[in-house]
């Protein structure tokens, strides 16, 4: 197959063939799963086998003409890549974490549908270049999203799915805006035109703006952050993929697509950024020690994290991009992790509330393991994958001489290992105060050991994801000073 | 050639009420033909502009039709919707003579539109669209309950005044012409464009055309008669009709007649904008299923007329496709609404809840055709949004843009709530029971939302064969 297509099966096969899977699944509950998971591992291999050609050098790109100015294009570089490899993997761990999961629920066709959906339009937005085409995958995230908060179908559910879903437009909407401003000063939406063109005409403010505006809705930053913490009421496996692993990433990705490696930002957004990330990485640092919902914490969590990983990407210095870039990966590794052992807590004591929980690391030990060498990551105790990524984005603050903003920052790391050991002493150390029944699926605990051990191998053999990081950097030439 | 598809279904219309008997089945069954045939014919054709030669029917009153690429998108979308309200009005009709008055007077109903569609010149447009309210009237009411009388009569008051105004108004315009053709009409009104008996004209005219499209502030009479007709006549009110006799017939004067100009473009603008702010304020404080619908429809009609106003090409053609896909999915939650009420008794929203699980074709339909009208990708609501904001963007019009987008939001926000409470969430208790409705209203739905995402996946097929074409008629 040659580099064009395997770019096009990422993202059409999951996208395509997701709709098969509710035919499937009237059939056999059983094919669905398994073909559910293939079809992830499908995108996982497509955007695996790009890899040797992107390491070369290459940057493979798919284009064709179409009126309006709104091409199809798709391009390949170790950014993309980079990003494409992460989502797939950890959207075909938790496709089997859910093998057991969802199995006791209703709807699991449309569960399905969904998930595969939400992986083929996240690798459609991944590979995208041009600036219509990245707003459409963009929303069928959205879409996806929404149904899956509202899985289990609740009154309250149903309202935050709502409410998850509104935000995001809301944010997608002002983007849009900002896309077609931008559109209309460089006369063109594709990437690399906008790119050439940047010289000439300067960005204007507020067309930055109104694009940051969407990037922070999506990633949950300050101020649009409310809708992640409710969101919690979706399945575990949805909540991991959706708002540990996946979907606020896109937020960061498409930051580092438009503000890195196509318009640079300017001194003022150097300083804004990482100042909106701080604040919203303390902030959400603040709930989380306070919060008492195992599930909120993580969330909570994951906005103050997502900090971090802007103020790698906005400090324009190398260290800090690839910093950025492998807080991505370690975050969504460990991230995922953290929120599949609560779905197992959850599952077997029926509780998310951690003043009831406690003890558990008799009944559940894997769990607990894992949960705990999760944590480490997500800290950053090294040697895990965590560290060495908040070491290199720390680094490159202050190598850029942001110290108020580094002191910020460390002050929310510092935070990060309080509350996770607080969530992770009240459930799992202790008293026993409910009874739970251990650890029932196999294939649920085995995907959260496997993504524990990965978190920890993450660090261990960090050289090999740090080769692509730097390369994705090398990618940008001119950027970085 | 044109004269088919009037002549065609007028013809079919005597022969169906030939005295003796006969069959509502094979009547169902050509009319039915008779809509996919014109579907496909405009589909299939497309064309430049067609313009044959004026048949003088006295010395003012000609009788003209002509063919362009607008008129050829509202033959196609009069097709779709005639076939999908003959389906749901053959499945939601239950006495055998119901059925049948119901065929004919959608046949009268079509007869008018493509005519009004087609004709080239002002009386015979006005005398069109005559036709279509008088029928709309009869369907309204052919329940003869009370409520559906009183929505009837509404409508009958409004469209008459708007019917009387325009009257003058063509008075007044052969009084400074002399004649009636479009062509003729558009130089001699640019001509005296200073005197104020024209200014007069448009200005009455457009107010005729403003009651009949629904725009706010004439809007009052189009939830009513939405919500009172039977839901079969109101899927075919509100996906059609009123688009036709009051938005297209909109555009196409002040395209072809009017002209543009600053003045009509401002106000074309303000209305448009009102409307859509209007309309979905108020759609987010309905609990009736339709009434909500019948706003949400004033709202769309506003992004229409403020494409219009924009006048750019590019707005024109965003403003036409934004009507066709305004046809296709109002037409689809109108039918979504329709199963609604049969298979649970109920159009109130509080009442309801949960009803994917038990009718999951209306479900997942309702949910294609919200996402549509809301203008989120990739659906085919979105381009003809984007084109529309695109273009209000590139002439200059931001705070149009903005209203524009900000909307949109809104529009978002009534539907979700409409879906969490009727579709999405918990099924209600009392609804144990329900089914899905019949093959009469699923197929229509499966087939209007596989016209959405075709429209919108294959967007730049469309692009090309239908909607880019549009620009030519401003040139």
């Amino acid at each position: 197959m040659t580099n064009q297509n395997l770019i096009l099966s990422a993202v059409f096969i999951p996208l395509c063939l997701a709709f098969a899977l509710p035919f499937i699944g009237k059939l056999r509950q059983n094919a669905r799963n398994v073909f559910a998971l293939l079809l992830a591992l499908a995108a996982f291999a497509c955007s695996t086998a790009l890899l040797p050609a992107v390491l070369k050098g290459d940057i493979i790109n798919v284009f064709k003409a179409l009126q309006l100015g709104f091409n199809f294009s798709f391009i390949a570089d170790p950014l993309a890549v980079f990003m494409a490899i992460v989502s797939s993997f950890i959207s075909a761990v938790i496709i089997l974490y859910s093998f057991g999961y969802i199995s006791h629920y209703k709807n699991q066709n449309e569960y399905y549908l969904m998930v595969v959906l939400f992986l083929g339009a996240m690798m459609g937005l991944v590979f995208s270049a041009n600036l219509i085409f990245l707003y459409i995958f963009w929303e069928i995230t959205a879409i996806t999203s929404w149904r899956l908060i509202g899985f289990f179908r609740e009154k309250q559910h149903v309202l935050r799915a709502d409410k998850a879903f509104m935000v995001t437009v809301f944010g997608a909407l002002l983007m849009l805006v900002g896309f077609i401003r931008l559109g209309q000063e460089m006369g063109s939406y594709d990437l690399f035109v906008i790119k050439d063109a940047i010289s000439i005409h300067p960005v204007s403010n507020v067309t930055i703006a109104l694009i940051l505006a969407g990037i922070f809705s999506k990633s949950a930053t300050l101020p649009f952050q409310t809708w992640l913490p409710d969101a919690g009421v979706a399945p575990s496996p949805v909540t991991a993929l959706l708002h540990a692993a996946v979907l606020v990433k896109i937020g960061v990705y498409v930051f580092a697509r438009i503000f890195v490696a196509t318009i640079p930002l300017t001194q003022f957004w150097h300083a804004a950024v990482p100042m909106a990330a701080g604040i919203s990485a303390l902030v959400a640092a603040g709930a989380a020690l306070v919060e008492t919902d195992l599930k909120r914490i993580i969330a909570y969590s994951t906005i103050s994290q997502i900090g971090f990983i802007f103020l790698g990407l906005s400090m324009g210095s190398e260290l800090g991009f690839a910093g950025g870039l492998l807080y991505i990966l370690m975050h969504g590794l460990a991230k995922a992790g953290l929120f599949l052992c609560a779905g197992i807590v959850e599952q077997n004591t029926r509780t998310k509330d951690i003043t009831k929980l406690g003890g558990l690391i008799t009944a559940m030990p894997v769990t607990a393991i894992s949960f705990l060498f999760c944590a480490f990551s997500v800290m950053g105790i090294p040697p895990f994958g965590g560290f060495f990524a908040k070491y290199m984005v720390i680094a490159a603050t202050l190598g850029g001489r942001h110290f108020i903003i580094a002191a910020i920052f460390i002050i929310g790391a510092f935070l990060t290992i309080l509350y996770l050991f607080r969530a992770f002493n009240m459930v799992f150390l202790g008293q026993v105060k409910t009874s739970a029944p251990g650890e029932k699926e196999p294939v649920m605990v085995f995907s959260v050991a496997l993504l524990a051990v990965l978190s920890l191998a993450g660090g261990i053999f960090i050289r090999y994801p740090n080769e692509i990081a730097q390369l994705s950097c090398a990618g940008l030439p001119g950027i970085f000073k | 050639m044109l004269s088919l598809f009037v002549s065609i279904p007028f013809l079919s219309l005597i022969v169906f009420n030939i005295p003796g008997k006969h069959s509502t089945r094979l009547a169902l069954f050509w009319s039915a033909f008779l809509f996919i045939a014109q579907s496909a014919l405009a589909l299939l054709f497309s064309t430049g502009i067609i313009n044959p030669v004026a048949r003088q029917l006295s010395r003012i009153f000609i009788f003209k039709l002509s063919l362009d690429p607008l008129s050829l998108l509202l033959l196609l979308s009069i097709g779709v919707a005639a076939f999908a309200a003959l389906l749901a009005g053959n499945n939601l009709f239950r006495e055998k003579s119901q059925k049948s008055n119901f065929i004919n007077l959608l046949m009268v109903a079509v007869i008018g539109m493509n005519a009004t569609v087609l004709a080239a010149d002002l009386f015979s447009v006005y005398i069109f669209m005559e036709i279509v309210a008088v029928s709309s009237f009869v369907l309204i009411s052919i329940q003869k309950d009370r409520l559906a009388l009183e929505g009837a009569f509404k409508y009958m008051v409004m469209s008459s005044i708007a019917t009387c105004l325009m009257l003058v108004s063509i008075a007044l315009i052969i009084l400074v012409c002399g004649d009636t053709d479009f062509g003729v009409v558009a130089s001699g009104l640019c001509a005296q464009s200073g005197n104020p008996i024209v200014k007069l004209a448009i200005g009455l005219f457009l107010c005729g055309l403003f009651i009949k499209s629904g725009l706010v502030p004439f809007h009052g009479w189009l939830p009513d008669a939405y919500s009172a007709a039977p839901s079969a006549v109101s899927v075919l009110l509100a996906g059609i009709i009123t688009k036709v006799t009051g938005v297209y017939v909109l555009m196409r004067l002040v395209i072809s007649v009017f002209g543009i100009n600053p003045a009509i473009q401002n106000l074309l603008m303000l209305a448009g904008a009102v409307s859509i702010a209007f309309g979905a304020l108020a759609a987010l404080t309905q609990h009736d299923f339709k009434r909500m619908l019948a706003y949400s429809s004033i709202s769309q009609v506003g992004y229409i007329i403020l494409g219009l106003g924009c006048a750019t090409p590019l707005a024109i053609a965003g403003a036409a496709f934004h009507f066709f896909n305004h046809t296709i999915f109002k037409t689809l939650l109108f039918i979504n609404a329709a199963a609604v009420e049969k298979q649970a008794g109920s159009i109130h929203m509080d009442n309801l809840g949960g009803l994917s699980e038990k009718m999951p074709v209306t479900g997942a339909t309702s949910v294609i055709a919200l996402l549509s009208t809301a203008g989120i990708p990739p659906l085919a609501g979105f381009w003809s949004k984007l084109i529309i904001i695109m273009a209000l963007w590139s002439a200059g019009n931001f705070a149009y843009a903005y209203i524009a987008v900000i909307f949109s939001v809104v529009t978002l926000a009534y539907f979700l709530s409409m879906q969490r409470r009727v579709f999405f969430g918990k099924l209600a208790l009392s609804l144990e029971s329900v089914k899905e409705a019949g093959a009469g209203i699923t197929i229509p739905a499966a087939l209007l939302a596989g016209i959405t995402v075709a429209a919108g996946v294959g967007f730049f097929w469309v692009l090309d064969k239908l909607i880019l074409p549009i620009q030519e008629i401003l040139r």
